[in-house]
């Protein structure tokens, strides 16, 4: 249980996936301009990736390593992660039209999000048993959508201040990217081991 | 070899066990659409405008074949394919929506409003609008675009600090009213092609305030209400037309003619 705490809060703040492992920024950078569509890809993107990171780690266990083809698995990652987003996008539609027209844009955008795929190779090269393997996919999405939201938030409030020519833009999004994962360093003291 | 043939098969299976699941799936989890909804879509527009309060075609068109009571008709498709739609929803002959433009009642160029501070903040109009500054009078057109802006057709302009609506473009949608903080627009009907008479002033003032801050204001002469059977009338210091009543052309063009300041302009 420990062990389980220990993963999550680790995912969520201190190796958060965004800010200390940069994966995932073209999402990071793209939706982060309204808190209200930054909330729908966060939760789209948990979904998935919980999903994802404990398909995978059955597929991986299960098969890949009985016939010792550890090679395979960016290929067959790639394949889980695809065919689970349309799946996930079958049944949203069929079950939840008002979720489906909210999260509808994101949903195919999340098959290109590196965080997913890198969340799946970690789970791998840290040998997470089942359970941790799932909350780490869990903690993960969680840690992405929690970025998102702040960014979200200071790029909002951003929008009305004066801010100097050169810093328009993308500039400015990426010192703002920069200094969040500057203060989200400040959280490696979090867990002494 | 079986170097080769393991981690084939191995790939192909996983794969051709993610296929047919994703085939059984879409067979079993097929969304049924309503076959009305898609004949709707195709009839409407699909400029997502909003205008009908919903937010897109799509949705305008899954409430209106639920509840086709609420069908009042999509102001930009016009009276034709409105007729059309109401057909595909079984109702006959009980929407008649007409063609609708809009107005800016304001046309005052950079050289005509006066502007005795400089506004430095946020590019809008609705912050502009808060300040103050920009132009001196209270009421005008602030030039910063935030109608251009939520035009879904491109029919709004600026020019020379003055905004010109292109009636071929405007689908009547009114999102410019909304958005512009001075109230500045008016939606009015269009019809055969007559051309359409603006006063464009929306200044309360009087006189000589309104000649401290516009050379092109309505200074609340009523000139223009005194001809034979004048359209025109005088209310809150400014003249205004009733658009809802066909007005006689030769009267408002002699209305026109008799405007000191000429802020009374004829588009077509």
């Amino acid at each position: 249980m420990q062990d389980l705490i220990i993963i999550f809060v680790s995912t969520l703040l201190i190796n958060n996936l965004v800010l200390s492992y940069f994966l995932g920024i073209c999402p990071f950078l793209g939706v982060s301009g309204k808190i209200e569509s930054a909330f729908g890809m966060g939760m789209a993107v948990t979904f998935v990736m919980t999903l994802a990171t404990s398909i995978s780690w059955l597929i991986y266990n299960l098969i890949l390593v009985k016939f010792g083809l550890f090679y395979l698995e960016y290929v067959v990652f790639i394949l889980v992660i695809a065919s689970l987003v349309q799946i996930v996008e079958m049944f949203i539609r069929k079950y939840s039209s008002s979720l489906y027209q909210s999260l509808g844009i994101y949903l195919p955008l999340i098959t290109t999000n590196c965080a997913i795929l890198g969340s799946a190779l970690f789970m791998v090269t840290r040998n997470y048993k089942f359970l941790e393997a799932v909350v780490f996919g869990f903690s993960g999405g969680l840690g992405f959508s929690l970025v998102l939201l702040i960014m979200a938030g200071i790029r909002e409030e951003l929008q009305y201040v004066n801010i100097p020519k050169v810093f328009r833009g993308a500039s400015l999004t990426l010192i703002t990217a920069g200094l969040l994962a500057l203060i989200f360093m400040g959280f490696s003291g979090l867990i002494s081991s | 070899m079986s170097k080769i043939i393991i981690p084939t098969i191995v790939l192909g299976l996983t794969g051709l066990a993610f296929s047919i699941l994703l085939a059984l799936l879409s067979k079993k989890l097929k969304v049924k659409e309503n076959p009305q909804v898609t004949k709707i879509l195709e009839l409407l527009p699909g400029l997502n405008c909003g205008a009908c309060g919903f937010s897109g075609c799509r949705a305008y068109a899954e409430t209106i074949t639920k509840e086709c009571s609420t069908f009042s008709g999509c102001l930009p498709a016009g009276e034709e394919v409105n007729k059309k739609i109401a057909e595909a929803l079984g109702l006959t002959g009980c929407v008649s929506s007409s063609a609708q433009v809009v107005i800016c009642h304001c046309s005052a160029k950079s050289k005509e409003k006066k502007s005795s501070s400089k506004y430095i903040g946020p590019n809008d109009c609705r912050s502009a609008n808060i300040s103050g500054g920009v132009i001196d009078c209270a009421y005008g057109c602030l030039a910063l675009g935030d109608c251009i802006n939520v035009c879904p057709t491109n029919a709004l302009e600026l020019k020379d600090q003055a905004i010109q609506v292109d009636f071929k473009k405007c689908i009547g949608c009114g999102k410019c009213l909304k958005a512009c903080p001075r109230n500045l627009f008016e939606l009015v009907p269009i019809k055969n092609n007559l051309p359409v008479y603006n006063i464009a002033c929306a200044n309360k003032e009087t006189a000589l305030a309104v000649k401290k801050v516009c050379s092109k204001g309505c200074i609340s002469c009523s000139l223009c209400t005194k001809i034979e059977n004048s359209p025109y009338q005088m209310k809150d210091n400014l003249s205004t037309l009733n658009y809802n009543k066909p007005n006689d052309p030769t009267s408002l063009e002699q209305g026109k003619s008799k405007c000191p300041t000429k802020c009374i302009i004829k588009i077509s």
